[in-house]
């Protein structure tokens, strides 16, 4: 049986904020972004996920719609099955296998891989996998000035046509790595030494970008695309050249510039913007990332024509409103 | 003033306010959204099937909601936006329903503008979010 996308759904909130405004109302910004996507007042990660997921089913007959799987490092409730709020808003089957993703940006691709698993036990065709994130911490700590949101789904398939899942290769070991939250702690903490947590980020994708291709017998110049986390500006195009690929496999999935942070969103967010863009036979091997710390690192390729997106990342790109560092505080709740 | 909606209330609702499911009455054909016991056309039919509505509509009027008139369950949006606007739209299948208009537009609304339902949270009661829809210009 073979696995692929046939199908996926981006979601970008309309307000941006620039960095600009950080620097003018605080005199710096930690995080090398040009802008960011802001969530509005009325707006959560399922509010996101519902509307990047409307866009991957469009099309798709949702009765065989067999498996949910979904991931956020910051979902609404602590503690609540979040597919509820979803297969409602969809009108999805109320017996359908869900999961729930979260506590490290790790999660978008664990939904991913437990989507996979999930549909070796349902009859059904298909599996939505739904990835929303909106890092949070309050707004006193450094790193929350780099954090952005995002949303985006996919429809897996059982033998179609389509972006073909060929492989995975997993890391995970002891290492606090970017950073960590404490229960009932608003902010999210690192432990304060940027090299520290560099090395960290590429020891762990490394481990499983170089086991992957081990696994396939292939190097990096057998693939079109590379996609790795990225929790700032630099560090996943400056590991991606250190583990062989060049620029030209590199900047298509780059997005932290006009995104920011995505956390869970950041690979997939790449990844789609890869897709808006792809031709048959095309593939590309994707690295998350969550501190803690553990990294996925997953082979795809194009068979067949790429799945059309309702909206492609660069046209919702342009469907913007700025606003200033006051009216983002307010739609923090920080003050 | 607020309107209460308790959560049970709230939830039997959820297939209209997550999804926009309407009925059609079996006896005139119209599409009554939200559901009503006895059609609103034809003030007879009592029996109807349930039809996905799509959420595309035209704008047919509109209001700004000022700060300090907003009820209390829309508080925080009046505070963190100032005003915002309300928006009675007529959907494609031909009910007209009111509810908020998100990212609106700086040279302003007119009639007859194309929207569609976006997913939101409306407010929180009781540290319940109620979701359900809005709308956006397409
Ligand atoms: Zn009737």
């Amino acid at each position: 049986m073979t696995i692929s996308v046939i199908s996926y759904g981006i979601y970008i909130p309309f307000l941006r904020i620039k960095r600009e405004e950080y620097i003018s109302a605080l005199g710096s910004c930690s995080a090398a972004f040009k802008e960011k996507a802001v969530m509005d007042i009325d707006e959560d990660t399922i509010t996101m996920a519902v509307e990047a997921a409307r866009d991957a089913v469009a099309g798709v007959d949702k009765s065989r719609i067999g498996v949910l799987a979904l991931a956020s490092t910051n979902f609404p409730y602590r503690e609540k099955v979040a597919a509820g709020t979803v297969i409602e808003a969809l009108g999805l089957s109320n017996n359908i296998l869900t999961c729930q993703h979260g506590n490290s940006t790790l999660a978008g691709t664990e939904a991913i891989l437990s989507a996979i698993g999930l549909l070796s036990l349902t009859d059904q065709k298909y599996a939505l996998v739904v990835v929303a994130d909106a890092p949070a911490s309050g707004a006193s700590v450094d790193m929350e000035h780099g954090f952005g949101a995002a949303a985006c789904a996919f429809i897996l398939a059982k033998d179609e046509p389509g972006l073909e899942f060929e492989g995975v290769y997993a890391y995970a070991a002891e290492s606090m790595g970017i950073r960590y939250g404490l229960p009932g702690e608003t902010d999210l903490r690192d432990i304060g030494v940027k090299t520290y947590s560099n090395l960290a980020y590429n020891d762990t994708v490394r481990a499983s970008v170089r086991g992957l291709l081990d696994k396939l017998g292939r190097k990096p110049g057998d693939y079109r695309h590379v996609i790795l986390h990225q929790y700032d500006a630099k560090d996943a195009s400056g590991l991606a050249k250190k583990l062989g690929f060049g620029e030209e496999q590199i900047n298509a999935g780059l997005v932290f510039a006009k995104l920011g942070d995505t956390g869970a969103c950041s690979t997939l967010v790449g990844l789609c913007n890869v897709l808006d863009n792809a031709s048959p036979g095309d593939n590309m091997i994707i690295c998350s990332y969550g501190s803690g710390a553990g990294s996925h690192a997953l082979s795809f390729k194009l068979t067949g024509q790429p799945p059309k997106p309702r909206n492609s990342l660069k046209s919702l790109l342009e469907r913007k409103k700025y606003i200033g560092y006051v009216q983002y505080l307010k739609l923090k709740r920080n003050i | 003033m607020g309107a209460h909606i308790s959560i049970p209330m709230y939830q039997r609702a959820v297939p209209q306010r997550y999804r926009l499911i309407g009925q059609r009455c079996l006896k005139c054909g119209r599409v009554n959204f939200p559901p009503k016991a006895v059609c609103k056309y034809c003030l007879t039919g009592s029996e109807f099937e349930n039809v996905q509505l799509s959420g595309r509509g035209t704008i047919y009027s509109y209001t700004i909601i000022a700060g300090g008139g907003a009820p209390p369950e829309f508080a925080e949006d009046a505070r963190c936006k100032g005003s915002y606007p309300v928006v009675l739209v007529e959907l494609e299948e031909g009910p007209r329903i009111i509810a908020q208009l998100v990212n609106p537009p700086g040279e302003g609304i007119s009639i007859g503008m194309p929207v569609e339902a976006v997913f939101r949270r409306i407010y929180e009661e009781e540290g319940v979010i109620r979701y359900g829809f809005k709308f956006r210009l397409v």
